[in-house]
């Protein structure tokens, strides 16, 4: 594995956003690291994987103009997964200051994040729905738990 | 609402304004769309192909008709028609979506071959529209009245566009149109798009953004009839004629 992680726009102050490349295979970031980019698809591919007690399971992958690192920009969150490049993989990188600048210059990118985050909803519920329907011994704990973790009505 | 789609054969149009007093090419324009549909492409309206803010009842009636029968024959062909809403449009989304004929959009993701084309009216990169509206509006309605008397006046705004964008030292947009656009142009396509098309400005032309991306804009056909075609991700402005097209 070749390391070819690059900034090829200056960071400065008033810099919003950078491009990084990545060989295949490389590991863009990993499980529990900290860090507060975003990162958008420019070329290639990227497959988000995560250890399981059962193994290292690939969650997703995302191709040219998907984001993703959404939780570290928004929520402040260590990485929940890893994300590795699949083939030469180039990303255009948010850093934290600049989301609400690349909105303003940008604003479609925000209608399609909102976009792409509620499909991604969908197919989780849906995904959820169907384990549920396999084993329904474990439907009625789960529906337990949600409903403990429905947020009070405001 | 679809925003991704795809397509190998595509032609792109923009600013029709049918139903302004100014518009006089309306049979060009549905003998175009017929002739995409015949050639097998589909067809994708880049906003403000009606027109609301300046319209003539008379004229709407005339020209809206034949323009969804023009659309419908494109689906009747089995391609598709796309309707991206643009300013003068902007209510009309999901009236336009609700007839059946068309997928109206905000903007529309395309992906050709290997390619990834953005199609948008542009209207939300005009400083003037963003920074004021409800004046935006105001003189667009007022506009309406010298085009009801004198509809080739609008001829003249767009020469001195032209000639005030030319006075310019430094040119890296479409000649006529605020720097602004080319600008937006190439923060949309550091997301991984390879070509931008916009429209609004009524000003046709193309220009190169870093990285080999391009930003493209057919103008209006109020002045000149010029299409961006999309054929398995190559991206090109050409002019159309009843008899023969030309590369631009």
């Amino acid at each position: 594995m070749t390391t070819t992680d690059r900034d090829t726009t200056s960071s400065d102050v008033f810099s919003h956003e950078t491009v990084r490349s990545y060989a295949d295979g490389e590991t863009i970031f990993s499980e529990g690291d900290s860090g507060r980019d975003l990162f958008i698809v420019q070329r290639g591919a990227v497959e988000i994987r995560k250890h399981t007690a059962n193994g290292e399971i690939a969650l997703a992958r995302f191709g040219r103009g998907h984001f993703f690192g959404e939780l570290a920009l928004l929520h402040s969150l260590p990485r929940s997964a890893t994300a590795v490049a699949v083939g030469t993989t180039r990303l255009l990188v948010l850093q934290p200051g600049g989301f609400l600048l690349k909105i303003r210059r940008d604003p479609t990118f925000a209608f399609e994040m909102i976009q792409q985050l509620s499909h991604r909803v969908k197919v989780s519920n849906d995904r959820l729905v169907n384990l549920l329907e396999k084993s329904p011994a474990a439907a009625s704990e789960v529906v337990a738990i949600l409903k403990e973790s429905e947020e009070p009505a405001r | 609402m679809i925003t991704s789609i795809e397509s190998s054969r595509m032609v792109v149009i923009s600013d029709l304004h049918l139903g302004n007093p100014f518009s006089s090419q309306s049979r060009k324009i549905f003998a175009f769309i017929r002739w995409a549909a015949a050639e097998g492409y589909d067809v994708c309206v880049n906003g403000d192909g009606l027109e609301i803010a300046q319209s003539s009842f008379a004229k709407m009636t005339m020209e809206v008709p034949e323009f969804l029968r023009a659309l419908a024959d494109v689906r009747k062909a089995g391609r598709e028609a796309y309707y991206v809403v643009g300013n003068h449009d902007i209510a009309l989304e999901h009236f336009l979506d609700d007839w059946g004929m068309m997928k109206a959009s905000p903007f529309l993701n395309v992906a050709s071959g290997e390619k990834r084309i953005r199609i948008e009216h542009g209207h939300l990169y005009d400083p003037f529209f963003v920074k004021h509206p409800h004046l935006y509006e105001f003189l667009t309605r007022l506009g309406a009245i010298p085009l009801r008397f004198f509809p080739k006046s609008y001829r003249l705004w767009i020469r001195f566009e032209r000639w005030k964008s030319g006075r310019r030292a430094k040119r890296t947009g479409i000649t006529g149109e605020p720097r602004a656009f080319a600008v937006a142009a190439a923060e949309i396509a550091r997301r991984g798009f390879d070509a931008v098309v916009f429209g609004h400005t009524h000003h046709a032309g193309q220009v190169n953004l870093e990285d080999g991306a391009r930003y493209l804009n057919p103008g209006s056909w109020l002045l000149t009839p010029h299409y961006v075609e999309i054929v398995d991700g190559e991206v090109s402005l050409k002019t159309w004629s009843v008899s023969r097209k030309t590369t631009a």
